[in-house]
């Protein structure tokens, strides 16, 4: 057996533990059988228990399955073994939330039950699996957080597991309202979805796009402990991940067009759409992975000896991701400018401030660590909210420029912040 | 064994490691001393491939750490500083897995266990859960998981650090029986005392630098300290007649230098007898350690 996982089962699944949740369960179920209907029934607590084994509860114990090893200092010696990555992330995932999978597991029947008489089997089965592809991908989240956030060393475990956990519940909770609003589309008499102009079963398609993303959470756990236990990561996995995401959300083009309003079909849509998606990832993660002025420093001096591909091989997801939205950006503001001069101009002014941003969180990183990254989410709080409302407030309306992309000033002023800020934060690491 | 170039470390604002050269030799123990933040934790990790350097490299038996990372785990024991515990298992369990998360076939997983507790003395305790053993016996276990896949490379970071004198005596004898046993160690400490009774050698390191450029050998011979009850001028001259030699002396004190032959100690405080010295204190110099350490470091330590 996988050494991880039999670690995780004599701590997380003793037979005492079990019969506790057993019992706990069993007793539930009674109570909500005797209960009036209109209060509670068994089907409806089993779904409420479900949800508080596999993700209200899970999601803590996939996080904790790390950050609980940095707090009881167990982690080097983990780190010292000769347990793959691989061994290393399902031992944690599958054994560290073993009592949350048998209490779930205990509660799936008594779901699925009902939706089999009143569905049929095959639908029943489908949200089967859709219920524990959903436990899986949030404690997949949670795990993935808790080997990214560790890397920030806030030494505030307390607060690294409520994140990590929130980050799994949140993935949980926006597929199932996904899926909730798939059943009301359902309802209404829409079955399909256009995706890269092809039609595909409702239904069918979210299960998939779930099934999908699930696949990423897990490579992305993968890949984080490979980085904890010293492997080597390139960054081909990354611009894999970015390929597919902005592939994937790309595809809703001609689904958006019809539900909104949108002005640009075709290939510059699509890009949008891409590039938003990049822009998203470019922030998530300038944000999660630590900037560390040490590594940015060798990271330059490797440069300046032109050992490129050593760089490439090292480069982060952040320093991957604004590459790529720079690159997707630049050939959508190129493809807007005969059509749309002023969105193109946007996009441009967009960019500008993107690098302003990307490098005030390096720039906060390496003058307040771990907590940098709060002192600039608050920063960029005040350039996007509060500086442009103190002007509106004044009757400047004029100088949004300075601070949101709107009109040719603003890709000036974009830009320039950009550079000004790049200067400091390369100031900073040279030092 | 361990060889180390140039080694350069950094923290954010501050360099941890500049430039460090080394040499750690084969089936020696070496003493890692120096004051707090010098900078021996971060060498000790760099060595267990846990850290990657600025520049420069670190070999263990051919294999950087840079390159073959996992390579190097596979053969190499490491005890942190704080150590860490699984508190809730038996101490049969935790080496239960250590044994398996080092590689060791399942079916070998229990004998591997067994070794180890007997090694460190744990045998009569392996049904007891690791939170409740005493901090010595914790230390001890936290050995047996360092060891139980029998590695070339032991590393141990301020092994003794909140001990019992009775805890510091027994891991003294635990590192040598290793150490007789063919392992290479390395234990850092800035209590010097503690590292005299089974130290080979002693690399001193000072603001992330190692003081005198390289380790040094001690116990290559024993220093005797005599003291006379009645002073007597010719004491220096018997012992320079013996043949050992005079580190200082004078007429009712000595410190010398000989061979770490037990017989010829025997044979020397016969002699001093035989002659008539009133012989009141005739003792191996514990503090040959702290001698070595602060003329390296001209006593700013």
């Amino acid at each position: 057996m996988n050494p991880e996982l039999q670690r995780n089962l004599w701590l997380e699944a003793s037979p005492f533990r079990l019969a506790l949740i057993a019992g706990l369960v069993l007793l539930a179920f009674a109570a909500s059988s005797v209960a009036p209907p209109a209060f509670a029934t068994p089907s409806r607590a089993a779904l409420a228990l479900y949800w508080f084994f596999a993700v209200l509860w899970g999601t803590r114990s996939a996080a904790l399955s790390v950050v609980a090893e940095i707090r009881e200092r167990t982690w080097d010696g983990q780190k010292l073994s000769s347990i793959g990555p691989w061994e290393m992330v399902w031992g944690k995932l599958f054994g560290a939330t073993a009592a949350n999978w048998f209490g779930a597991l205990l509660c799936l029947p008594f779901i699925l039950w009902p939706a089999v008489r009143d569905t049929g089997l095959v639908s029943a089965l489908m949200y089967g699996v859709i219920l524990l592809a959903l436990g899986v991908f949030a404690q997949a989240v949670a795990l993935l957080s808790s080997l990214v956030l560790i890397r920030r060393n806030t030494g505030n475990w307390r607060l690294d597991t409520f994140l990590c956990q929130v980050a799994g519940i949140v993935a949980a909770f926006t597929y199932y309202s996904l899926w909730s609003s798939v059943s009301a589309f359902e309802r209404s008499g829409t079955s399909t979805l256009d995706w890269w102009g092809h039609t595909f079963n409702l239904s069918s398609f979210h299960l998939v796009s779930l099934l999908v993303f699930l696949g990423w959470a897990l490579v992305g756990c993968w890949r984080a402990m490979r980085a904890e236990l010293r492997f080597t990561n390139g960054p081909y996995v990354w611009l894999a991940y970015l390929f597919y995401s902005a592939v994937y959300s790309a595809g809703f083009e001609s689904w958006m067009g019809r539900q909104l309003p949108w002005q640009s079909h075709g290939a510059a849509a699509k890009l949008a759409l891409a590039s938003l998606t990049l822009l998203a990832s470019t922030y998530g993660m300038a944000f999660l992975e630590p900037k560390d002025t040490v590594r940015l420093r060798w990271l330059g001096e490797q440069l300046g000896r032109g050992r490129l591909y050593r760089v490439f091989l090292a480069l982060d997801c952040w320093m991957l991701s604004y590459a790529a939205t720079l690159t997707a950006g630049l050939v959508l503001a190129v493809l807007w400018t005969a059509s749309s001069p002023v969105s193109s101009l946007m996009v441009l002014a967009m960019l500008g401030f993107l690098t302003r941003d990307v490098a005030i969180f390096v720039l906060m990183q390496s003058r307040a660590g771990g907590k940098g990254d709060f002192a600039a989410l608050a920063m960029l709080g005040a350039l996007y909210l509060l500086l442009p409302t103190v002007l509106a407030g004044l009757g400047l309306h004029g100088l949004d420029f300075l601070f949101l992309p709107v009109g040719m000033l603003s890709v000036v002023a974009g830009w320039g912040e950009g550079a000004a800020c790049a200067y400091l934060a390369l100031r900073r690491i040279a030092r | 064994m361990i060889e180390i170039r140039e080694l350069v470390f950094e923290y954010p604002g501050h360099r941890a490691l500049a430039g460090v050269s080394l040499t750690i030799v084969k089936g020696s123990i070496t003493a890692l001393v120096g004051p707090n933040g010098a900078g021996k934790t971060t060498l000790l990790r760099c060595m267990a491939a846990l850290e990657t350097p600025y520049s420069g490299h670190v070999t263990i038996d051919g294999l950087d750490t840079r390159e073959a990372p996992r390579a190097i785990h596979a053969g190499l024991g490491y005890l942190p500083d704080f150590f860490g515990l699984y508190d809730a298992l038996s101490v049969r369990r935790c080496l239960h897995y250590a044994a398996r998360a080092h590689g060791i076939a399942p079916e070998a997983a229990a004998a591997a266990a067994e070794a180890a507790a007997v090694r460190v003395g744990l045998a009569d305790r392996m049904e007891q859960a690791a939170g409740q053993l005493s901090r010595g016996l914790r230390q001890r276990l936290a050995i047996a998981q360092a060891i139980v896949h029998q590695p070339k490379v032991l590393l141990l970071d301020e092994p003794a650090a909140g001990l019992d004198p009775k805890a510091r005596r027994d891991l003294s004898r635990l590192l040598l029986v290793l150490r007789d046993g063919g392992m290479t160690l390395v234990v850092s400490s800035h209590i010097l005392a503690e590292l005299e009774d089974y130290s080979d050698r002693m690399v001193i390191v000072d603001r992330g630098r190692i003081a005198g450029g390289d380790s040094i050998a001690l116990k290559t011979g024993a220093r005797l300290r005599i003291r006379l009850a009645s002073p007597r001028d010719d004491l220096q001259s018997f012992l320079a007649g013996q043949g050992v030699t005079i580190l200082k002396a004078d007429s009712d004190h000595a410190v010398a230098s000989m061979s770490a032959d037990a017989s010829a100690r025997a044979r020397l405080l016969a002699a001093l007898i035989a002659a008539g010295f009133a012989v009141a204190d005739f003792t191996e110099d514990a503090r040959a350690l702290e001698d070595v350490y602060f003329s390296q470091t001209g006593g700013a330590a």
